[in-house]
């Protein structure tokens, strides 16, 4: 079937299988890689995209689905090559380390952040609550969604 | 606080932090080359069965299959996973490429290589595989029984010891026992990065792996020892990884995936779904301890002796040298009169069990920590005053080794620890009467830092040269985890230069152009290699101060190195850059910047943390939440100050998931009922406490600065401070880990016969 759909805010067209998961289409058709699987099944959040406004684990979600829709991954972030506030803050306070999780939990804090502009930490584990990481303790992480909340709040 | 340093103990970013946040950073899975195949593995479905007639006509006939392997025509020669250094002792080769008696749920019995991975897939469920099923063997204590089934030809016991130290004579009159037998159980190690592994066999006849791996050259001999290849035409790359937790130490898929690249003369990917890798990669062993000690009246720990019972799964791998490990931990940690350790491992048909962050640390930590709970409630002593009265101090010998557990500060972290948290204060609160229960619980650990034992060396090679305009490359054979050691090994190479941390690149490590070294294994990062590191910047600083002398025509007894130049001493400004010591050197004297240092392990101190935990037990559901973790770590110097903290949470992550809710269950067939992240539940972001991590720095050890190891050991204690808070609210002694809801109440209703932690094991 013909896929149309936006992905990081470029019109894309392409021929897919009808039961194609969006991860793979993601991955594979449009080199997207960006978008981790670490479990297949919605639990560790490694491949969250965000589909209209909304974070999704691109693993439970057939291609099919952005019909028409648009679709934020990893890479949609940073504009010409230079990081977002968040992707900064990421940087900044060491809520990396290995990084195959980094991506989905990117996207959720994205999501997060376009609905809601300053959350309480709360609020923020809540919103994360989906995407599992095994290196940082997430407390560096919760700090720099925080931060880039607090940052983007003050410019506006 | 003031330092002494300029670069070292401030924070720095992940390596490849930048690539990582924009999605740029090529993990192995993610790696495509033209031509590339994709493989699927077909495992077993039973826990033990002969495997008779694979009829792959089928599989054979879905469009873009290319082949199918199976013992029925592959090599069976037999290998060691675990196998690092080529004649290393202790290693058992019982696996093979595809297994012709399976196991274990999840062995490796076909594998089908395909132009695309939805033909590979497709193939694999068509294979027909004629079993013909065995008994299975489901625990260490089934293995060990008269007339059960053999896992392997030579039975089921595949290790034992019986180590004893000190003098068993004349008991004091007053003196009182206790025994404790403490399970722990298998554990998935949860790298959200899942095993892959990429494989190319060229038309010279070069092998090329590309692998997120633990050990480039252990993975290139135990390969090319499979195959029948030279070193030299075995290149293995390691690959961004992410994450391992040990769980990627060891050759798991790189044997296959050459095999496949070798037989199609393509390159071949094969990456696992996570529930091939909770079955079929390994787990953290299912062991058992009993642990007595007999005791003074007054509190002093006499004699300690502890019985040890462990599952090696189907295959040998590490187990035996695991089971060593266990029992080299104690007396790094408390001063005993005598210490004796017994230890079994048996085959089972299970999951292969292997080594994970803590390498046996956690596992006897937990059983000895609970058990130390145990004596402190019999004597009536607060549990810390009972460690306080036991713990080593610096300097003490550990009898097991023989070696000196070093500057060990454990009492310090025990002390400023139990002030931070408000220990007194909060130990004597009664855990209440409704229907949430609060308490508090400790523990302590120790650890180690590198491999050096009398049957092992420690050594590292690295290669710096720094270029003509004074920036510099590291050519050593690293390992990056995810704990930051190419950023640590940069930030001494930096302090020793004087130089900032962005002038030094460093390559991971490639089998074909980095020195030589044998991974990251054993917390031997920091302290081995980081001390390499400096060792050999400290070289090359000598050499730039030689050069410039030279070039000034002065005695370099006036020179030093700073600020990226060598100055007279003292007199900024003065002297020569290091850019126009190289290109002086070079044009004037032919002579390049360039050199190679063998770094050789001295010491093997201990590494320590002690951690306090708060729980919350709802009698009702059994649910328990942690509410708060301090650790305090005896870390000697942190290099990058913000990764050792970031090491530390991560470690409490994995020990409450550990203490709490992770299992990889096996059924009464044998099969794992564990699949997924649905049924092995990780502590996510909602559920972690607040944890604070206090850093005891000092000077005294062989590591760079100071530094000791961090990744292993801030997870040693973390499960058995959770068990000792849950126990000491609920007034029970639950010894089984983990401690889920349903363990918890059956504990409540009486249905469990372990209160008190006397079961039949100690009498």
């Amino acid at each position: 079937m013909l896929l149309s759909t936006v992905v990081n805010g470029a019109e894309v067209s392409l021929d897919i299988a009808p039961d194609a998961r969006l991860i793979d289409v993601l991955r594979n058709a449009l080199a997207l890689t960006g978008t981790k699987e670490g479990c297949a099944e919605g639990e560790c959040g490694a491949c969250t995209v965000v589909l209209d406004g909304v974070a999704v684990n691109a693993c439970l979600v057939l291609a099919a689905q952005v019909q028409g829709k648009s679709v934020l991954t990893v890479e949609g972030l940073s504009s010409a090559g230079r990081p977002n506030e968040l992707q900064k803050k990421f940087v900044e306070l060491g809520a990396i380390q290995c990084g195959f999780c980094t991506p989905g939990i990117l996207m959720s804090a994205t999501a997060l952040l376009a609905g809601r502009r300053r959350p309480s930490h709360d609020e923020i584990r809540r919103a994360l609550a989906g995407n599992l990481c095994r290196c940082t303790g997430y407390a560096a992480i919760i700090e720099a969604v925080a931060a880039a909340a607090g940052e983007e709040g003050s410019q506006t | 606080m003031a330092t002494p340093f300029k670069y070292v103990g401030r924070s720095y970013p992940a390596p490849d932090a930048s690539a990582k946040v924009s999605g740029e950073l090529i993990y192995g899975s993610d790696l495509r080359l033209p031509g590339m195949l994709y493989a699927q593995l077909v495992l077993s479905p039973h826990a033990h069965a002969t495997v008779g007639l694979i009829d792959t006509k089928k599989a054979l006939s879905v469009p873009g299959v290319v082949g199918v392997y199976s013992y029925h025509n592959a090599p069976a020669t037999p290998y060691c996973r675990y196998r690092i250094v080529p004649g290393q002792g202790g290693c058992i080769d019982d696996e093979t490429l595809f297994a012709s008696t399976a196991r274990f749920v999840g062995d490796r019995v076909a594998a089908v290589v395909a132009l695309s991975l939805e033909a590979a897939r497709e193939a694999a469920r068509l294979i027909e595989v004629i079993y013909t099923e065995r008994p299975p063997v489901l625990s260490a204590d089934a293995a060990l029984e008269p007339g059960a089934a053999l896992v392997h030809p030579g039975g089921n016991l595949v290790h034992e010891f019986d180590h004893a130290t000190g003098d068993p004579a004349a008991l004091p009159a007053s003196a009182v026992t206790t025994c404790t037998a403490v399970r722990t159980q298998m554990l998935h190690h949860a790298a959200i990065e899942p095993h892959t592994c990429l494989a190319d066999f060229d038309v010279s006849g070069k092998l090329t792996i590309w692998s997120p791996c633990q050990s480039v050259y252990g993975v290139r001999s135990v390969v090319a020892d499979l195959l029948g290849l030279p070193y030299n035409r075995v290149r293995v790359v390691k690959v961004p990884m992410g994450g391992s937790f040990g769980g990627k130490q060891e050759s798991i898929l790189e044997p296959v995936t050459a095999y496949l690249a070798m037989q199609t003369g393509r390159p071949v990917s094969l990456t696992l779904n996570r529930e091939e890798c909770i079955r079929a990669t390994m787990v953290r062993p299912e062991q058992r301890s009993v642990v007595r000690s007999v005791i003074r009246a007054d509190g002093v720990l006499l004699d300690l002796e502890i019985d040890t019972l462990m599952a090696a799964g189907a295959y040998a791998s590490s187990s035996p040298d695991y089971a060593e490990a266990m029992a080299q931990k104690l007396t790094r940690l408390y001063r005993v009169r005598r210490y004796r350790h017994r230890g079994r491992v048996a085959y089972t048909t299970a999951p292969v069990a292997g080594g994970m962050r803590g390498w046996g640390a956690p596992d006897i930590a937990t059983c000895a920590e609970i058990h130390m709970d145990q004596i402190a409630r019999q004597l009536g002593m607060d549990p810390l005053d009972f460690r306080l009265l036991n713990l080593v101090h610096p300097g003490d010998i550990d009898p097991v080794t023989g070696r000196s557990v070093g500057e060990a500060r454990v009492r310090q972290c025990l002390e400023r620890g139990a002030e931070a948290f408000g220990w007194r204060d909060r130990v004597a609160m009664p855990p209440g009467r409704g229907r949430i229960r609060r308490a508090v619980g400790l523990a302590c650990g120790a650890h180690k830092n590198g491999l050096l034992s009398d049957a092992f060396p420690e050594s590292n090679t690295m290669t710096l040269k720094m270029n003509e305009d004074g920036s510099l490359d590291l050519n050593a054979s690293i390992h990056e985890v995810g704990a930051g050691s190419v950023v640590t090994l940069k930030t001494i190479i930096a302090e020793e230069l004087d130089v900032a941390p962005e002038m030094i690149s460093a390559r991971e490590a490639d089998s074909e152009t980095s020195p030589y070294d044998f991974g990251c294994f054993g917390s031997r990062m920091t302290y081995i290699c980081g001390a390499s590191a400096r060792a050999l910047a400290a070289k090359l600083r000598a050499r730039l101060i030689e050069a410039a002398a030279e070039l000034l025509e002065v005695s370099s007894a006036i020179l030093e190195a700073a600020n990226g130049r060598v100055q007279c001493i003292g007199v900024a400004g003065t002297g020569l850059s290091y850019r126009q010591i190289v290109q002086g050197s070079r044009t004037r004297h032919a002579r390049d910047m360039i050199m190679t240092h063998t770094y050789k392990g001295t010491s093997n101190p201990g590494s320590y943390s002690v951690q306090f935990a708060e729980v919350e037990v709802d009698v009702l559901t059994g649910l328990t939440r942690v509410t708060q973790v301090l650790t305090a770590v005896d870390i000697g110097r942190a290099i990058n100050r913000g990764m050792v903290e970031g090491q530390c949470r991560g470690a409490i992550q994995a020990g409450i998931g550990s203490a709490l809710s992770e299992e990889v269950v096996i059924d009464s067939t044998g099969r794992a009922g564990t699949g997924g992240f649905k049924n092995y539940h990780l502590v996510n972001a909602a559920d972690m406490p607040p944890v604070t991590v206090l850093l005891v720095e000092h000077d005294g050890d062989d590591g760079p600065y100071g530094a000791k190891s961090v990744g292993e050991i801030a997870t040693v204690p973390t499960a058995a401070a959770i068990v000792n808070a849950v126990n000491r609210a609920l007034g029970t002694v639950i010894t089984t880990l983990p401690l889920t809801p349903e363990r918890i109440v059956a504990t409540l209703l009486g249905e469990t016969a372990e209160i008190g932690g006397r079961d039949a094991l100690c009498f």
